[in-house]
């Protein structure tokens, strides 16, 4: 990144701040529902495995911990992915020809001038703090090289829920509307990411790990430092490739979306 | 004559769901999947057992079942208010000849019948045909049960109606209805069957509206709940109604009076 | 090589049809149908630099379609567009750092922030040096007169004041050639003539090239010398104001008001309108009919007690070209 094209994003980050900082209230008030939202899927599998005690040989630390790996990275990913989720309106309303009347890049713009830093607070505090409740309580021994492991899953999760939200935000492009098929594929998805996917149909094992492959943001990288039984049913090379997965994905989606920007040009909305 | 106005919004937004094909298409998709998915959740976690205190597998099956149907058109518009004062259209549709209210309940059954016939429909043949479900403890049970989803989409409503008079005074109500929403999708037994909460968080549900929304239906279909306990179901059902609209009604007269002083 | 040049450029769209009624609706849910808009077909102009034009059409006429492909947002289908010796979908960055465009529906301002801050943010954006952000900001604020409000929110303020920060926004960074999309729309008479003297203004002095689009003809009448009309993706007029006036702006009334009730004989090439409250209409072309000559007869015939003659608004012209009830 040119240093002038880090001034920039400075401008727009102070920018989103003031804005917030417009409605204190109502700016904390969204952080907090953004957290009771997202930890909905914890209280709900917190009161199940009081009841049932574990999931396919699952504790409830073990899937705290894996829904953990969901919110980080998701907390991650949503500062800068922002604008993507909500390309779809901003096709719609017209201001994606804004940007593309502004002499920098398309991306750049749209991560930049939405970066969401409170709902980001929401998810990543949730996922924090669900880190913190279950990493000591695993039977993990934080080793360097897991630290350096751990490091890379979150980076490489990070980039495959970035790809998917940039490959989505591409469709719209082509798609009047794609709510309903961003909740199928992703929303969907994300919601159940937390619990081991080895419970479900094969069909949605697939999904999980080929389509939409959120297996690789939490399940396979928890299997490396769990080794729980159930990881036997999937190939051992799975545990080591979440970077590879995220890089190569999110190169998918950026030639997508290069693809669609120049369709936008020639068909108009 | 004002029945007549009612229908006429409604009809306008029955026509209005249909224009986004894609959206309902995957909305049917939708439900079913995450049918699929808590049904196996529980197929994992039952693994060999045939009941847990007494609920089988097929009534959690059917549990599930009947509410994400219900869910699916149960159709409440949290920012139908605050959408309305946000763009001023609100002072225009007070001096319409039909109340605001009635037209917004309109509006949102016009959608509701769209969503019963196009969406619920559909995704209940799937669903009876391929993973099965309880049939109904009898023909009473069945009578019972049609009318409390009447009145739990009545509940389920009225919590939206009386939480979107927040709108006179906060300038975004998204947060406090994605707080609501919170309480409503984990208290209502929509994502845990509410059999299995702890014994202490029972005796909470209990003095929440939150049961009567999908629970009490289930249980009346399931013949969980006999006689004088279904009895008791309705009335709590109807309780909650009158409070909530009541409650609605004396903030949406304050909220008035401040749109009046400060000329919308 | 002209500023800019439009070379028989058209632009086709898809659009979706939807069938009326709950049957067409269920048809529509299963087979959606689609047919082909020609939003643009086969227009061609140039323009110089420093020319102010205005874009004038009827809504769905294809005047924005056109503007955005001038800006650069969209390529055409066929044919060659050139402004300033760049290709605006081609080479957009390099391009767009040269252009303004103001969308009178739409704000590029931050709604939440004080309108400074946006004046901030653009000059980021545009990589503006310090003296000549300085420079513009003080310039144009002073010429709208927009002391007053560059330190509130743009949500407290007035539509005619927004507009006039939106223009500015589109300034800084002194382009070459701005587009206008609408720019007086919704704003009260007195903002308008604001928003109109400073335009022209820019134009005489700083020489920037313009086009507006606009539905207010006071707007084109006030400050473009060129106009083109556009219609159903044809370019149905390209010329002077005057020039219109001229050739299809013939016709004229008069009304003489008589000072007691009289039966008018008939005058060749003269339509005669019924009588009321004494006064009678007479419709000519003044290019058949000398006006004098018919002043005269009238004059020396009857006894008149009041004579007008009034020239057709230029609204009730570019109508009449619509309507394709005279031909461009």
């Amino acid at each position: 990144m040119r240093s002038d094209a880090l001034k920039l994003s400075a401008v727009y980050t102070k920018m989103i701040f003031r804005s917030w900082f417009q409605y204190r209230v109502d700016a904390i008030l969204r952080s907090l529902a953004v957290f009771m939202r997202e930890a909905t899927s914890i209280i709900v599998i917190y009161f199940t495995l009081l009841k049932f005690d574990s999931l396919n040989g699952w504790n409830i630390y073990e899937m705290l911990f894996l829904f953990s790996l969901v919110y980080v990275t998701y907390g991650i990913m949503i500062i800068f992915f922002t604008g993507l989720r909500d390309f779809g309106k901003t096709v719609r309303t017209g201001g994606f020809d804004r940007y593309i009347l502004r002499p920098r890049g398309l991306l750049f713009q749209l991560i930049f001038a939405n970066a969401d830093w409170f709902a980001a607070v929401g998810h990543g505090c949730l996922g924090i703090l669900l880190f913190v409740l279950s990493a000591a309580k695993i039977g993990v021994v934080w080793t360097p090289a897991r630290v350096i492991y751990y490091i890379f899953s979150i980076a490489g999760g990070v980039l495959i829920q970035g790809a998917i939200f940039l490959f989505l935000a591409a469709l719209n492009i082509y798609l009047f509307e794609t709510n309903a098929l961003k909740e199928v594929f992703y929303w969907n998805g994300r919601k159940f990411a937390g619990y081991p996917i080895s419970i479900f149909h094969k069909a949605i094992q697939f999904c999980m790990t080929f389509v939409v492959p959120f297996a690789f943001v939490n399940y396979f990288p928890s299997q490396f430092l769990l080794r729980k039984d159930d990881m036997a049913m999937y190939p051992e090379i799975f545990m080591y490739i979440t970077p590879l997965v995220g890089i190569v994905m999110y190169l998918l989606a950026y030639l997508f979306w290069r693809v669609s920007i120049k369709y936008y040009k020639s068909s108009g909305n | 004559m004002k029945m007549k106005a009612y229908m006429a919004f409604a009809k306008k937004s029955f026509l209005q769901k249909s224009a986004y094909r894609m959206e309902h298409w995957m909305g049917i998709l939708n439900t079913l999947i995450r049918l699929v998915i808590y049904v196996e959740i529980y197929r994992a976690l039952y693994g060999a057992r045939e009941a847990v205190d007494g609920i089988t597998m097929s009534m959690v099956t059917t549990n599930f079942i009947l509410s994400l149907g219900m869910e699916s058109f149960f159709v409440v518009d949290d920012f139908y208010l605050s959408y309305r004062i946000g763009n001023g259209s609100i002072a225009s549709e007070m001096l319409l000849p039909v109340s605001f209210h009635g037209r917004m309940l309109a509006d949102n059954l016009g959608t509701a019948a769209f969503k019963l016939i196009f969406h619920f429909i559909p995704a209940m043949l799937v669903a009876v045909l391929f993973i099965g479900i309880s049939a109904p403890a009898g023909a009473a049970s069945m009578g019972l049960f049609v009318l409390s989803v009447l009145f739990g989409y009545g509940v389920l409503w009225s919590i939206s109606f009386m939480f979107q008079m927040f709108s006179f005074w906060l300038i975004n109500v998204w947060a406090i209805m994605t707080i609501k929403n919170v309480f409503i999708n984990v208290l209502s037994g929509a994502m845990i069957p509410l059999w299995f909460m702890p014994e202490s968080m029972k005796n909470v549900i209990k003095f929440t509206p939150f049961e009567s929304i999908y629970f009490t239906p289930v249980q009346i279909y399931l013949g969980k709940i006999t006689g004088a306990e279904i009895a008791g179901g309705f009335i709590k059902q109807i309780i909650w109604i009158v409070c909530l609209l009541g409650i609605g009604m004396i903030l949406w007269h304050k909220g008035q009076k401040k749109l009046v002083v400060q000329g919308g | 090589m002209s500023f800019i040049e439009v070379k028989e450029v058209s632009k086709t769209f898809k659009v979706n049809k939807r069938s009326a009624g709950i049957p067409g609706m269920i048809a529509n849910m299963f087979v959606p149908k689609f047919e082909n808009k020609k939003a643009v077909d086969g227009i061609s102009f140039d323009i110089e630099s420093g020319e102010m034009v205005g874009f004038i059409g009827p809504n769905g006429a294809g005047k924005s379609t056109t503007i955005k492909m001038l800006s650069g947002i969209l390529c055409p289908d066929s044919g060659s567009i050139s402004v300033n010796s760049y290709v605006p979908y081609r080479q957009r960055k390099e391009y767009v750092a040269g252009i303004g465009v103001v969308f009178g529906q739409k704000s590029q301002l931050q709604w939440d922030l004080p309108v400074i801050d946006s004046f901030e943010l653009l000059k980021a954006i545009y990589r503006i040096p310090e003296e000549m952000y300085k420079k513009n900001l003080k310039r144009y604020t002073d010429m709208l007169d927009m002391g007053g409000f560059i330190n509130q929110p743009v949500r407290q303020l007035s539509l005619g004041q927004r507009m006039r920060s939106d223009i500015v926004a589109s300034l800084l960074h002194s382009p070459k050639i701005v587009f206008f999309d609408e720019p007086t729309i919704g704003v009260d008479v007195i903002g308008k003539e604001t928003i109109r003297s400073f335009i022209r203004e820019l134009n005489e002095k700083d020489k920037i090239t313009m086009i507006f689009t606009t539905h207010d003809m006071q707007d084109i009448e006030q400050t473009c010398k060129r106009i083109l009309i556009i219609d159903k993706g044809s370019l149905l007029y390209d010329g002077s104001l005057q020039e219109i006036r001229n050739k299809y702006g013939t016709t004229r009334q008069l009304i003489a008001e008589f000072n007691e009730d009289t039966e008018v004989t008939p005058i060749e090439n003269v339509m005669i309108g019924d009588p009321k409250d004494r006064k009678r209409s007479f419709t000519f072309d003044n290019s058949v009919v000398d006006v004098n000559a018919l002043m005269h007869e009238i004059l020396g015939k009857y006894s008149i007690r009041d004579i007008t003659v009034t020239e057709p608004e230029i609204e009730t012209i570019i109508r009449k070209i619509y309507n394709k009830e005279v031909f461009a």
